[in-house]
C-alpha cells in the first residue's frame, strides 16, 4: 500500500514525486516511457545531444533576489544539483526586409531600444511598460502575498484588466502593428495569438522573464529531470519505468489505485495523474464515474503541437549570422493569420522561433559545432489526415520550406547541418501520449484557466498536475506537480 | 479561485456565458478513448506480429526472412533503417536489431537478411529453426541510417562490408522502384564471390540503369579489386569526393580500416554516416580495458528490487540480464538509441567507444546496458 502514486514522470510528476517523497510519504512513480522527463529530455544524434524543448526557463532568478520557481526547485530538492546560466537577451526578432532587433532583459534598456525604433510611440512605450508592471504588482499583493481582503479599490487594475485579451490591451496602447509584433512573439510560448490570449498571462510571463530573466539550464532539460528522479530515489521513492496504467481504480467516487497494462494492480490513498485530462478521464476510467470530471472539460479544445527541426551545425554559430540564443523570425506582423497557419501543413508562411543552444553553455556541443533548433505550433489534425507513407515525405517537403526561410536570415545554414531530426506532431503524441501532441495540454482561453477550472478532479483521492489542468511551460507545470504535492500532503495531516 | 473576487472581475458574463454554451454543445471526449494510441500506432506500434511467408537462399550462409504483418499493415520506414527481432530462444527472451533489406515501397512486408554468424545464438535460430508460416513479433522500424534530402549529396557512396549490405539492397531497390534522380556506387567489401549478397540483383541494375554501379572488393579470388577496400579504390572508382556522401555499414573492424584509409579525402563529419553495428565482440583488446580482468573474472549483478546474479567478465550487461530472465527492452543493442538505460547505483562498468550517453545520464550515473561491461560488482535500477 503506498501513499501516493503518481502517473507520468513529466514535469509536474516529478516536482510532485519529489516533493512527497522528501516529505516521507511511500510513493510509486509509474512511466510508460524509458526515461523520465516528458518534455524535458533530449536525444543524441551523431556527435550532438539534442534539447527537446526547454528554450528560455522562468522565473529563476538570482540567490540573492529569488524568483518564484527558485523557491519551488529548492523546496522539490533539485537546486544544489543543477547549474543554471542568465541569458542577456530576450530575443531577437527578424521579419527580412521590414525589422530585425534584439531585445535586452534590462528594463528601461528595453523600453530604450523601443523607443529608438519607434520614436513616434515614445510615450506610449513607456506608459505600456509602466502599466503592465502596475497590473502585475497588483497581481503579487493579491495572490502571491496572500491579501485575505482584495476588493476592486484596492487592486483596480486586477479587476478591470484580467479577463481581457492581449490584442485589445496592445490596441489601448499602440497603433503601429509592427510595434505590437515585436512586443508579443511569446505568445508562440503560449498556444493563442494575442486576440485570444489572456492579457493576464502574457503580462505574467513579459513581467517574469524582465524581472527574474530567462534562464538556461546547464546540459539540458533531461538535467533537470535526472535531478528531480535522483531526489526520489535518495528518499525512497519507487519508480516504474516501461510501465503503462490503463485504470485508475475507482470505488465510490474515490480513487484506491491503479492497474498496469500488464494486469498488475498497486493500491495507495491517493493517485496524481500527470497524464493528459483526455488520457486520465477516458481512457484510464469507465464511464460510470468520468462523467462529473469531464462535463468541466466538454468546452476545452486540444490546443497546438509543434514541427521541430533539430539541426547540428558543424560550425560555430556566428558563421551563419546567429547572434543570439532565441530568435523570432517571420514574414509579416499578422499574427492571427500566423496562427491560422498553426492549423494546416504550410510552413512557406509560417513564423517560427530558432533557437541557438550554445550561446550561453558550450558544452552544449563538441567544440567548434552548434545545436540549432527551429520550431513552429503546428495542430495535429492536419498531420492525422496525412496518408502514412506519405509522412517522411510531407517531413521532409516541411522542414525544406522552413529552412529556405531560415537561410534568408541565416546564410549558409543548410549547407552547414551534419546532423538532422525532424520531429512533428505525431512525434509528440508518440512520446507524451497525449492526444493531438499537445505540449501546452488544452487550448488556454482564459475559460479554460484555473480561475474558472480547477485542476482538483471531483473525484476523492485524485489529483492531477500539468499543462493539461493549468497553464503549460516549465514554471506553470513545476509548479503545478509542487502544489499538488503540497494538497495531498495537507490531506494526509488531516488524517 | 475564490467565486467573490471572480464575479467582479470585468468581463465575467462574457466568460461564464462561453462556458455555459459550450457545455451544451461542447465535445464529448469519450469519443476519443484509445484514438490517440491508434494513430501512434500508424507509425511506431509497441511491436508488431509477423509471419514468415518467404524464406529465400541467398548464399551458403545467408537467408532472407520475409515477414507480413498479420494485421495487414506494416507501418513505414526509410530505406536503411532497421528491426528488431524478438526470440526467445532455449527460454531465454532477447532480441537482435536487423536492417530492413526490402524497399519503403513494398508496402505488404519487411525482409531481413540474416548471415550465420559462429556461435550467433539468434542468427542460428532464425536460420535453422524458422520455416515459413511461422510467427515471429518485431519491433516497428527505427534508426538513423538513412538518405536526407535536404543535407545529403544526390551523389552518394554506399560502402558495405559482408552483410552490411542488407540496408543498401534497400535503399538500391527503392531508387529503381521510385526512379531516382541520384548518382549511386557500391562498394562491397567481401571475402569472395561467393560471399556475396545479393549479387545478382545488384549486376542486374548496374547492367540495365546508369545511375548505379557495383563494385565488389574480394579478398580471394577474380575481379578488377582485390583484398581491402582502401582509399585509392574509392579514389579510383567515385573521382572527387567532395560532393558526394559516404554511407558505411559492415562489421566493427571495417569500420576502424575504413576511418584511417577516407582520412586523406578530407571528408567532413556531415559527408559520412556510419550505422550502429553491435559492439566489440572481444572486448578485451579494445582499448581501455583493464588489463587485470580476463575471461575468468566473475562479478556480483545486484538488481535493485529483483534478484542478485554472477557475471563472467566480457559480456554486455543487457545479455546477462536476459539470462537471468530479466526483461530490459531494447532495440538497436549498439549503446545508441538507450532503450535498455539503467541506473548504475554502484560499482564500474567499461563502456566501449561510441556509446551514445546523455550529458545528464553521464551526471546520475545511467548507462546503456547493451552497451555496458561490468568490470567490478555493480548494483544497478531498472
Amino acid at each position: 500500500m503506498y501513499d501516493v502514486i503518481i502517473i507520468g514522470a513529466g514535469n509536474a510528476g516529478l516536482a510532485a514525486a519529489a516533493t512527497l517523497a522528501r516529505k516521507g510519504a511511500k510513493i510509486l512513480l509509474i512511466e510508460k516511457h524509458n526515461i523520465p522527463g516528458g518534455c524535458a529530455t533530449s536525444f543524441c544524434r551523431g556527435r550532438f545531444e539534442f534539447e527537446v524543448s526547454l528554450h528560455q526557463l522562468s522565473g529563476m532568478g538570482t540567490p540573492e533576489r529569488p524568483g518564484p520557481l527558485r523557491s519551488v526547485l529548492d523546496s522539490i530538492g533539485v537546486l544544489n544539483k543543477l547549474d543554471f546560466v542568465e541569458m542577456e537577451k530576450l530575443y531577437r526578432v527578424v521579419m527580412p526586409g521590414i525589422i530585425d532587433i534584439t531585445l535586452p532583459t534590462n528594463k528601461e534598456e528595453l523600453i530604450k531600444v523601443l523607443q529608438q525604433q519607434f520614436p513616434n510611440q515614445r510615450d506610449a512605450i513607456q506608459k505600456f511598460f509602466d502599466f503592465v508592471w502596475q497590473f502585475f504588482t497588483e497581481v503579487i499583493g493579491a495572490f502571491y502575498l496572500n491579501d485575505p481582503d482584495i476588493n476592486p479599490k484596492k487592486y483596480p487594475l486586477y479587476y478591470k484588466y484580467a479577463l481581457k485579451d492581449t490584442q485589445s490591451v496592445l490596441d489601448e496602447y499602440f497603433n503601429d502593428p509592427l510595434l505590437k509584433a515585436v512586443i508579443s512573439p511569446y505568445w508562440t510560448y503560449m498556444g493563442l495569438p494575442p486576440s485570444k490570449l489572456c492579457f493576464s498571462d502574457m503580462a505574467a510571463l513579459l513581467f517574469s522573464y524582465v524581472e527574474f530573466k530567462p534562464y538556461h539550464i546547464k546540459g539540458g532539460s533531461q538535467m533537470l529531470s535526472n535531478a528531480m528522479l535522483e531526489v526520489i530515489y535518495e528518499n525512497g521513492g519507487e519508480v516504474l519505468f516501461n510501465t503503462e496504467v490503463s485504470k485508475i481504480l475507482i470505488k465510490n467516487n474515490t480513487a484506491y489505485g491503479v492497474r498496469t497494462t500488464s494486469g498488475q494492480e498497486f493500491e495507495s490513498k491517493y493517485v496524481l495523474s500527470n497524464a493528459s485530462a483526455i488520457s486520465t478521464f477516458v481512457d484510464m476510467m469507465d464511464d460510470t464515474v468520468n462523467q462529473k470530471a469531464l462535463e468541466q472539460y466538454k468546452g476545452s479544445s486540444v490546443g497546438t503541437s509543434f514541427f521541430t527541426i533539430y539541426c547540428g551545425l558543424d560550425c560555430d554559430y556566428h558563421e551563419v549570422g546567429i547572434n543570439e540564443e532565441t530568435n523570432f523570425i517571420s514574414n509579416s506582423t499578422d499574427m492571427e493569420f500566423d496562427y491560422q497557419l498553426s492549423k494546416t501543413l504550410d510552413t512557406e508562411n509560417s513564423s517560427f522561433i530558432l533557437t541557438c543552444y550554445n550561446v550561453f553553455d558550450n558544452e552544449m556541443v563538441p567544440k567548434g559545432t552548434s545545436q540549432v533548433v527551429l520550431v513552429t505550433m503546428k495542430y495535429a489534425e492536419p498531420w492525422l489526415k496525412v496518408p502514412p507513407h506519405q509522412y517522411n515525405d510531407e517531413k521532409y517537403r516541411c522542414a525544406e520550406a522552413m529552412l529556405k526561410n531560415a537561410e534568408k536570415v541565416f546564410p549558409g545554414i543548410i549547407s552547414h547541418i551534419e546532423e538532422m531530426e525532424i520531429a512533428t506532431p505525431i512525434t509528440h503524441m508518440r512520446y507524451l501520449g497525449h492526444p493531438g501532441g499537445g505540449a501546452y495540454g488544452f487550448d488556454q482561453y482564459v475559460k479554460d484557466s484555473t480561475m474558472f477550472i480547477s485542476p482538483k478532479p471531483p473525484i476523492d483521492g485524485l489529483y492531477c498536475a500539468g499543462s493539461w489542468y493549468g497553464a503549460a511551460g516549465y514554471q506553470p507545470t513545476l509548479t503545478s506537480g509542487h502544489s499538488a504535492a503540497r494538497a495531498i500532503l495537507k490531506e494526509m495531516r488531516k488524517k | 479561485m475564490d467565486s467573490q473576487i471572480l464575479r467582479q472581475l470585468e468581463g465575467y458574463e462574457k466568460v461564464t456565458t462561453d462556458i455555459e454554451v459550450l457545455k451544451r454543445y461542447g465535445y464529448d471526449y469519450r469519443l476519443e478513448r484509445g484514438l490517440a494510441k491508434k494513430y501512434v500506432e500508424r507509425f511506431h506500434p509497441h511491436a508488431i506480429d509477423v509471419k514468415v511467408t518467404d524464406i529465400i537462399n541467398e548464399t551458403n550462409s545467408t537467408k532472407t526472412l520475409r515477414l507480413a504483418s498479420k494485421q495487414k499493415y506494416m507501418p513505414p520506414f526509410q530505406a536503411g533503417q532497421y528491426i528488431s527481432v524478438i526470440v526467445e530462444v532455449d527460454g531465454i527472451r532477447t532480441s537482435r536489431p536487423y536492417s530492413i533489406s526490402s524497399s519503403p515501397d513494398e508496402i505488404a512486408y519487411y525482409d531481413i537478411t540474416v548471415r550465420r554468424v559462429e556461435g550467433g545464438m539468434i542468427s542460428n535460430y532464425l536460420l535453422d529453426s524458422i520455416k515459413i508460416g511461422d510467427s515471429l513479433q518485431v519491433s516497428a522500424p527505427a534508426g538513423n541510417f538513412y538518405h536526407n534530402p535536404i543535407i545529403h549529396s544526390n551523389k552518394v557512396v554506399y560502402i558495405a562490408g559482408g552483410s552490411g549490405v542488407t540496408p543498401f539492397k534497400s535503399m538500391i531497390q527503392h531508387a529503381v522502384n521510385t526512379g531516382t534522380e541520384k548518382e549511386i556506387w557500391l562498394i562491397y567489401g567481401s571475402k569472395n564471390d561467393s560471399e556475396l549478397i545479393f549479387n545478382d540483383y545488384f549486376s542486374k541494375v548496374a547492367s540495365k540503369y546508369t545511375f548505379f554501379r557495383y563494385i565488389p572488393v574480394l579478398e580471394e579470388g577474380a575481379g578488377t579489386y582485390k583484398g581491402f577496400i582502401t582509399k585509392d579504390i574509392i579514389k579510383e572508382i567515385v573521382g572527387d569526393s567532395s560532393d558526394k556522401t559516404f554511407f558505411i555499414c559492415g562489421p566493427q573492424a571495417m569500420y576502424e580500416h575504413l576511418l584511417k584509409e577516407l582520412q586523406p579525402l578530407k571528408l567532413k563529419p556531415r559527408q559520412i554516416r556510419m550505422e550502429s553495428y553491435g559492439v566489440p565482440a572481444d572486448v578485451f583488446s579494445q582499448p581501455g580495458w583493464p588489463k587485470e580482468i580476463s575471461q575468468n573474472t566473475r562479478f556480483v549483478i545486484k538488481v535493485r528490487g529483483k534478484k542478485d546474479f554472477t557475471v563472467t567478465a566480457g559480456q554486455p550487461l543487457l545479455q546477462s540480464l536476459e539470462k537471468n530472465h530479466i526483461v530490459v527492452p531494447s532495440l538497436c543493442r549498439s549503446g545508441e538509441c538507450s532503450m535498455c538505460r539503467v541506473k548504475l547505483v554502484s560499482g564500474k562498468v567499461y563502456q566501449p567507444e561510441g556509446v551514445k550517453l546523455r550529458q545528464a545520464d553521464r551526471r546520475f550515473g545511467y548507462i546503456h546496458s547493451c552497451a555496458a561491461f561490468p568490470i567490478s560488482d555493480c548494483e544497478i535500477i531498472i
